[in-house]
């Protein structure tokens, strides 16, 4: 999943349209309930499965999308 | 103008107080010996009480902070800081914060199912959403082995339910789910403790809402009566208690659904009020009292969640400025149903053992306090009734319709925050309203 593909999938599970590439999931509203909704739109999208912790580690559509590349 | 309101809850006491003041005169008719139905305070030392019935409440719940207010009551926070336990998939965990140790992408399953739902209902009106047959038809049991693929997200759903609603899976449709769920804010703010709908408890506790409006309508009040039947006709209405008759140009009916039913009207009403799958939610409070919050000094905050019962959560409810730590164990649904039908030594023994399981490093408690809602006749439901398969589509339209000089009210009759205390105040405002209005000339 590339960047793009990141943030616009946190953009549906906040509701909010300002979302760049350094956006703060965490900073921009999100919480526990809403991280595994993104963690549940990344694996339909990638196959890939991450942990909360993962979120909480790379909490931008920039940095998780790496994330989601080195775990594929 | 005489009124006659039947159930001493927060619906009947708040439409009660409300007709009072705009210059009715009124009766309140309660079956049991105490008023505050699901509501009801417990003493667990000099001066320091719990909630043996509804507890908490959160910042939309505006017509309960209002009344709070002027009854002169204080709220108190609900949250406490600290990790958590779980014995979910394995044995003890201990956790920072309160998301249970279970796959992350399962969960978001979850709630991406739930909020899917939640979105389509139609909240004012549940029973005229869009495909609201096809919802109300299947039970939330059924959809979810059919929409959840992870283990996980099968195993937590019914313990979310339980913790929400008090339903079983097996006896709730899917548009009774999506509309509870909706009704009361949606699935985060129920979620939620600190911002959510678990940010406050009323310090001292809830049962002195209806305490306080009683008494402030004094003996007005008749405790010890049930209403077995109404009558009506042209000039007014006629409640039959055991003790005899009471004449009001109308009645409220301020009881959950079953029980309207089981009042004896006539003539009878159009439509029933429930169905026979028309279930009680079921919940058992136990209470384990220690001699102070010691989980507290351990860093935890008394916060479990278990995919065992009986205690399906712990909750750390100690009252406010007193001395005495309580964590309140939640008994919800069909482990509820089991739990409620052991004698009394046995449901003692099998919630201390799991507290010394999941918080091995606490005495074992001073006291115990179980209440069994399961049980209690007059209230069949608790925390609310759970509309079953089919029963929006023939119980909706008549939610709120007068019958004749009958009026309803009740937490089930409010499509705002059903079920909860704020949906119970906002039904009596909305029958004293009702009743107003049809005698101004
Ligand atoms: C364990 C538990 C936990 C809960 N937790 C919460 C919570 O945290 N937050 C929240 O907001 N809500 C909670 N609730 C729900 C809340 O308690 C209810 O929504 C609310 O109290 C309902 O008020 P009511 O007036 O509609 O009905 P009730 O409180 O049920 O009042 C009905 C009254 O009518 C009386 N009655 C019944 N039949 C007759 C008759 N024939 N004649 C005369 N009187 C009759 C009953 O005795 C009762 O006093 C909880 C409930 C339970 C049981």
């Amino acid at each position: 999943m590339n960047v793009d593909a990141v943030s616009a999938v946190f953009r549906e599970v906040l509701e909010i349209s300002e979302i760049n590439a350094d956006s703060d999931f965490f900073v921009m509203g999100g919480d526990s309930l809403l991280a595994t909704r993104v963690l549940s739109a990344v694996a339909r999208a990638s196959g890939v499965e991450l942990e909360f912790d993962d979120l909480l580690d790379a909490p931008t559509p920039g940095a998780l999308s790496k994330k989601i590349a080195g775990a594929a | 103008m005489n009124v006659v309101v039947v159930g001493a809850g927060l619906a009947g006491l708040t439409a009660a107080a409300e007709l009072v003041a705009r210059g009715a005169e009124v009766t309140v008719l309660e079956a049991r010996e105490r008023v505050g139905g699901r509501t009801r305070g417990l003493e667990v030392e000099p001066g320091g009480w719990v909630d043996a019935g509804a507890a908490y409440l959160g910042e939309r719940h505006t017509a309960l902070t209002a009344l709070l207010a002027e009854l002169d009551l204080k709220t108190t926070p609900a949250t406490v800081a600290g990790a958590s336990r779980f014995a979910l998939r394995d044995a003890g965990r201990t956790r920072p914060g309160r998301f249970p140790p279970l796959s992350a992408v399962a969960l978001g399953e979850m709630f991406d199912a739930l909020e899917e739902v939640t979105r389509l209902v139609r909240p004012d009106a549940p029973w005229l959403t869009e495909d609201a047959a096809r919802l109300d038809g299947v039970t939330v049991e059924r959809w979810a082995a059919e929409r959840l693929r992870h283990p996980d997200a099968r195993l937590f759903l019914p313990l979310f339910l339980g913790e929400m609603m008090a339903a079983d899976p097996a006896r709730v449709s899917v548009l009774h789910m999506a509309f509870y769920l909706r009704s009361g804010g949606g699935i985060r703010y129920l979620n939620a403790f600190e911002g959510g709908a678990q940010e406050w408890r009323i310090a001292g506790g809830a049962h002195q809402l209806c305490e306080r409006l009683a008494a402030g309508l004094g003996e007005r009040v008749r405790l010890g009566e049930p209403v077995l039947a109404l009558h009506q006709d042209a000039g007014g209405v006629t409640a039959v208690t055991p003790r005899g008759r009471v004449r009001g140009a109308h009645a409220v009916v301020a009881v959950p659904p079953v029980l309207a039913d089981a009042i004896d009207h006539r003539p009878g009403p159009p439509a029933p009020r429930s169905t026979p799958v028309t279930g009680p939610g079921c919940a058992v409070k136990v209470h384990l009292v220690y001699p102070s919050p010691l989980w507290r000094g351990l860093g935890l905050s008394g916060w479990s969640v278990s995919a065992e019962g009986p205690l399906l959560s712990t909750v750390d409810d100690s009252p406010a400025g007193g001395r005495a730590g309580v964590l309140t164990g939640f008994v919800t649904g069909a482990e509820a149903v089991r739990y409620a039908a052991l004698p009394a030594s046995g449901q003692r023994e099998l919630a201390v053992a799991q507290a010394a399981r999941l918080f091995p490093e606490l005495p074992p408690p001073t006291a115990f306090h179980l209440t069994d809602w399961v049980h209690e006749p007059y209230s069949r439901g608790c925390y609310a009734a759970l509309f079953g398969p089919g029963d929006w589509l023939r119980l909706g339209p008549g939610l709120t319709a007068p019958h004749g000089r009958v009026h309803w009210a009740g937490t089930e009759t409010s499509t705002e925050f059903f079920g909860l205390m704020e949906g119970a105040i906002r039904s009596g405002h909305r029958v004293a309203a009702e009743i107003t209005w049809r005698e101004t000339p």
